[in-house]
């Protein structure tokens, strides 16, 4: 039941979640050796005076003291003001509304492929067990989603490059409403390289949750009443094999926000991750910090989906 | 009688006894190919550990730069005149010390906070739950570069690195099971005749949720090497030159259009290394299955 | 009849529509009315700043060295050229240089330029406040004056030989509009360079225009240049294969040997950057010369060099710069000497070895690793441990700034004069000299000599001096320099690479 005591509690939850976050990565950039100044300079840091580097401290916003900083950068955050990001010269909020829909397309096509790939194969791996359907296709398709993703990705790119002179990737990023056409050729890549990884582990998640409900008594008590093979397939084992397989995949798909950051990089996808990345590289304190908040946020409600999900499938699961 | 109830009685027996566990695991295709594979590379790794490669995997030979397969140099010559195969089985020991550390912190870690968190109440669950949602809200690549770069960087701080990433991942796995199990009649039942916790948590939930525990490690394991390797893309990973599968492919990528020598044996072992843990958990989660029993 | 006049409208119409699909399909995308062409430049980020007087990366540099100018230049042999200065004079006693600012040269804004520009612009980079990098090369700049609108006067404080060719240092020295100011250009810059500033996209993408009103007549060749963000190197390669991207400047050495062919040509060029170990003379057993000859004496070079960078670049001494290039040879061990460095070792009381650390930065540039690898096996041979402490750039950077190492393995920079180059690290006034930790009276002498000659081969000779002294105190281990590689697709000419990684001469490159 979704009262509002329960609703209330979500979000204290997620207010505790995200403060947590807020502080561990504050802290951690903190910690981290070099700061906003070395890593834009480097040695030649060392050729500044200590009033210029007073000067591009104050410039920076590294001047204050800590807990002013951080305080400082949570007050702007609660009235929507992300934070500044002198390397680009555009607010962390216009950054991030413009990376995020990238990634998050990138991330549902791709969880749509490994699905898509995964769930079937799994299906028909758990049909026979320890037969030679199982066999062939578990270790054909193991095999083949087991390339490391970015190996993939470039292998697939120097080859599409070089042998058919087709790289829409290095055709400078066009957004969905700008050219859906480039766009969607630009994603496909890196979507299919994400997807194979993915549906390794939904396939294995699936074929592994299948046998063990498939085992349980009130399969086989429906197969010997006589309903066909194919609902008992669909209406009785996928269902209640669900659970784990959508948990999976709502693992994965939070995972893909931060981490798509490798097929990003090989793939010129100018998605969250490497903002998050390049901020990490320049220690752009503002764009780093707040961009996690976004992340964690994002993390917190495909948490949340999923929860809900699995309690519409699985009614035993109480809200304790 | 119920499934539970059957299931209840199953685990209050005495649990399969190895040989039983071992023959059940090589009757199934997956546990046979599984073990056979994860065992050859288990055995490379073995090899370049007490040093038995066919040349030092980290001394060069410039004279012998980038040849191909031949009698000398079974897999050929990297750019540096290394050979390829020693740097493979080397490749897979630094990759397998790495993985083990890493996934053994995070599963112990995590099917600890995972039973915890779903089995009792709000007192537990909250902070747990509050830890463990920080953490798997965190980009793990962060996390990486913070550890990687307070110490200098070696191969334990890169596990323990990997490992906190993935300890989220087994409390939401295993406390899924847990949730659905609390309220599963056997279970109830042992708490009203008035099991202390500690049992009912050790005798009767743990094995219920080891087969899934089992196919988590398996996979982290292989995800932890991946992990590693896209860390030593983004030049996070173990520094060179120690050999690391996940870099050597990393690097071979740029010459494959000239040398595609350099490919084949560190990504075949990584292949073979990734299917064989897949399948040897698969093997396993059908082999421990006690329910499997009216099947094979 | 209405449908017969609806037919021929609706036919006029039809026509009217197809020949200008035609016609448009006709204009070959890319060209203008001109005939110049646009130009895709790979880049593996974009530029962390758009602030000339701030920026160091290379990306950032390239860029706004196409948007900006400055007093003086470098052509492609590093000889100081006009920019904005169509001339200049230095008085006779070198305390005061007068520039001739030429005529027409406006801002892409449309404002004409002149000496108010210039000396607001050396007014404010001398102005710590300011915090531009590139401060040092005016150092020795008393005042600036601008007695007419054609006029700069710069009144020294002592005469400084290298004062030239630090004002030619790109956009770090750019004159900038009076009336603009910091904030302003970091989102709109406005310079009087051969492109104008046309539209970025952060992370993705910068474009320029050219500049029709540009002061080089008939240039530049094209109509617009835009910087792609590719960020893996192997797929800049990929980009060029496929045509999308023209042209590249490749780092990593394994890469740009396997771009070659198939319609890209690779052209190497010699950099002024060089491989070092710098040395720690403040950590015992550092201290010692015979230890630090027999380093020196234990490590081939050409090796190092071999197997850290595929034997792509040259062994040289510490002067890089064309003009005043250092014998390689010209050293106590110039080939590697095995025994030499062990009869130093046991001749410093070290007959069984020593241990010593140095810390890399690793993913700042494609060989540092493997460099240091390479310098442990060889100083293993001679008992000398090489301890090595790889690290993350930013933990390297901080601490490289703290001079907390025994050795480090670095790439530093390189410049046309040589008082610019190691006017920093080795006279007892260097902001550096802390880190270099090496001085002594005949350098500091040499060097202030060679700063305030005004006769060439005089500082040729005194140069050559430093550098002598240089390799014969073992101050740091010189190792080589490696050329950066431009990678450029059929189609592409007029492009001059150039040893300082500068892109200016864009502007006489065309494409079809």
């Amino acid at each position: 039941m979704i009262t509002s005591k329960r609703i209330a509690r979500t979000v204290a939850e997620a207010t505790v979640t995200l403060l947590g976050v807020a502080v561990l990565v504050f802290v951690m950039l903190r910690v981290l050796p070099g700061d906003q100044i070395t890593a834009s300079l480097g040695i030649e840091a060392g050729m500044m005076t200590e009033a210029q580097l007073d000067a591009l401290r104050a410039y920076y916003g590294i001047d204050q003291p800590l807990v002013v900083q951080f305080l400082g950068w949570l007050t702007e955050v609660a009235s929507g003001n992300l934070g500044f990001s002198q390397r680009t010269g555009q607010s962390v909020l216009e950054m991030t509304a413009s990376s995020l829909p990238v990634t998050l397309e990138l991330a549902i096509l791709a969880t749509l492929l490994g699905v898509l790939l995964g769930v079937p194969l799994g299906m028909l791996s758990a049909s026979r067990p320890n037969s030679r359907r199982d066999g062939g296709a578990q270790l054909i398709g193991l095999a083949a989603l087991s390339i490391p993703s970015f190996l993939l990705g470039a292998l697939l790119l120097t080859l599409l490059a070089r042998i058919l002179r087709y790289n829409p990737n290095a055709m400078g990023f066009a957004r969905p409403l700008e050219d859906l056409g480039l766009n969607l050729q630009q994603m496909m890549l890196p979507a299919i390289v994400l997807g194979f990884a993915l549906a390794a582990p939904i396939m294995r998640t699936t074929r592994s949750a299948i046998l063990e409900v498939k085992s349980q008594d009130f399969v086989r008590t429906a197969i010997g009443k006589g309903v066909s093979p194919l609902r008992v397939q669909v209406r009785h084992v996928l269902h209640n094999s669900l659970v784990p397989i959508v948990t999976m995949t709502g693992i994965q798909f939070g995972y893909l926000l931060g981490g798509a950051v490798v097929v990003e990089q090989i793939f010129s996808v100018p998605g969250i991750g490497r903002q998050f990345l390049i901020g990490m590289q320049q220690k752009e304190y503002a764009v780093v910090q707040s961009t996690v908040l976004v992340i964690a946020l994002l993390f917190l409600i495909v948490n949340l989906l999923t929860d809900l999900l699995y309690r519409i499938i699985d009614p035993r699961v109480r809200t304790g | 009688m119920t499934t539970n109830e059957a299931a209840w009685l199953a685990v209050e027996e005495a649990p399969p006894e190895r040989e039983r566990l071992w023959r059940r695991l090589m009757a199934s295709r997956s546990g046979r190919w599984g073990v056979i594979l994860t065992a050859v590379v288990l055995g490379l790794g073995l090899l370049a550990a007490i040093g038995a490669t066919p040349y030092d995997p980290i001394s060069q030979r410039p004279i012998d730069r980038m040849q191909g397969p031949s009698a000398a140099y079974l897999f050929g010559t990297d750019q540096f005149g290394r050979d390829i195969l020693s740097r493979s089985m080397a490749g897979v020991a630094t990759s397998l010390q790495v993985a083990i550390v890493a996934v053994i912190i995070s599963a112990v870690l995590g099917t600890t906070f995972g039973i915890l968190s779903g089995f009792f109440g709000s007192r537990v669950r909250g902070p747990v739950n509050a830890l463990t949602n920080i953490l798997f809200a965190f980009p793990p690549l962060l996390l990486a570069l913070a550890l990687a770069s307070v110490a200098t960087r070696n191969w334990f701080t890169v596990a323990v690195a990997i490992a906190i990433v993935y300890i989220p991942i087994f409390v939401r796995v295993t406390r899924a099971p847990v949730l659905s199990l609390r309220e599963a009649d056997f279970i109830k039942a042992a708490r009203v005749l008035g099991f202390p916790s500690q049992r009912i948590l050790f005798r009767h939930l743990l094995p219920n949720i080891m087969p899934i525990v089992i196919v988590q490690v398996t996979l982290s394991m292989s995800w932890a090497v991946l992990t590693a390797a896209a860390l030593s893309y983004l030049g996070l990973g173990t520094p060179p030159p120690t050999p690391a599968l996940g870099s050597m492919v990393f690097e071979a990528k740029n010459l494959v259009a000239i040398a595609p020598w350099t490919m084949v044996a560190p990504g075949l072992v990584l292949i073979m290394f990734i299917v064989g843990l897949n399948l040897l958990g698969d093997g396993l989660r059908d082999a421990l299955d006690p329910r499997n029993e009216s099947h094979s | 009849m209405r449908s017969a006049r609806l037919a021929r409208v609706g036919t006029r119409f039809i026509t009217a529509a197809t020949t200008a699909v035609l016609l448009a399909a006709l204009v070959v995308p890319g060209a203008s009315a001109q005939g110049k062409g646009d130009l895709v430049v790979g880049v593996t980020s974009d530029p962390d700043t758009l602030f000339p007087w701030k920026a160091t990366q290379f990306q950032a540099v390239a860029l706004l060295g196409l948007v900006y100018d400055s007093l003086v230049e470098f052509d492609q042999d590093l000889n100081v050229v006009p920019g904005i200065a169509e001339s200049w004079d230095t008085s006779g006693d070198g305390m005061a240089i007068t520039f001739t600012i030429r005529d027409g040269v406006t801002f892409h804004d449309g404002k004409p330029l002149t000496s108010a520009d210039v000396k607001a612009s050396l007014d404010a980079i001398l102005d710590e406040e300011t915090g531009a990098v590139q401060r040092t090369s005016l150092a020795s700049v008393a005042s600036v004056e601008a007695p007419d609108d054609s006029t700069v006067v710069l009144n020294l404080n002592n005469p400084d030989a290298g004062i030239l060719s630090g004002l030619a240092g790109g956009p770090n020295l750019a004159i900038l509009s009076k009336d603009d100011n910091e904030e302003g250009l970091s989102a709109a810059p406005n310079g009087t360079g051969p492109f104008a500033f046309g539209s970025r996209k952060p992370n993705e993408s910068v474009t320029l225009v050219a500049n029709d009103a540009y002061w080089r007549e008939g240039e530049p060749k094209l109509a617009s240049v835009e910087l792609r963000v590719i960020p893996d190197e192997s797929s800049i390669v990929d980009g060029l294969r496929s045509g999308n991207v023209q042209l590249a400047v490749l780092n990593d050495p394994l890469v740009a040997t396997t771009a070659e062919g198939d319609g890209i040509s690779i052209a190497r060029t010699p950099q002024l950057a060089y491989h070092v170990l710098q040395l720690n003379h403040n950590r015992p057993p550092l201290d010692d010369l015979n230890v630090r000859l027999a380093i020196q004496c234990a490590v081939d070079r050409q090796e190092v060099l071999d197997t850290a960078a595929l034997g792509e670049g040259e062994v040289v001494g510490p002067i890089t710069s064309p003009a005043y290039l250092s014998d390689p040879s010209a050293r106590p061990c110039p080939e590697r000497d095995l025994e030499q460095a062990q009869q130093l070792l046991a001749d410093a009381g070290y007959g069984d070895g020593i241990t010593i650390g140095t810390i890399v930065s690793q993913g700042e540039y494609a060989s540092s690793v493997n460099e240091a690898q390479n310098l442990q096996a060889q100083l293993a041979e001679a008992g000398i441990n090489l301890e090595i402490e790889p690290m993350e750039i930013g933990a390297y950077v901080d601490r490289w700034l703290a001079a907390d190492f025994d050795t480090a393995v670095a790439l530093n920079g390189g410049r046309p004069d040589p008082d610019v180059q190691y006017g920093r690290y080795f006279p007892s006034t260097g902001n550096l000299n802390q880190i270099a930790s090496y001085n002594s009276p005949e350098l500091d002498d040499l060097f202030a000599r060679g700063k305030s000659s005004g006769d060439a081969d005089e500082r040729k000779q005194i140069y050559a001096d430093i550098s002598n002294h240089l390799e014969d105190n073992a101050v740091w281990l010189w190792m080589f320099s490696s050329p950066n590689y431009s990678a450029t697709t059929e189609g592409v000419e007029g492009f001059v690479p150039m040893p300082n990684n500068s892109l200016q001469y864009l502007r006489t490159t065309t494409v079809q």
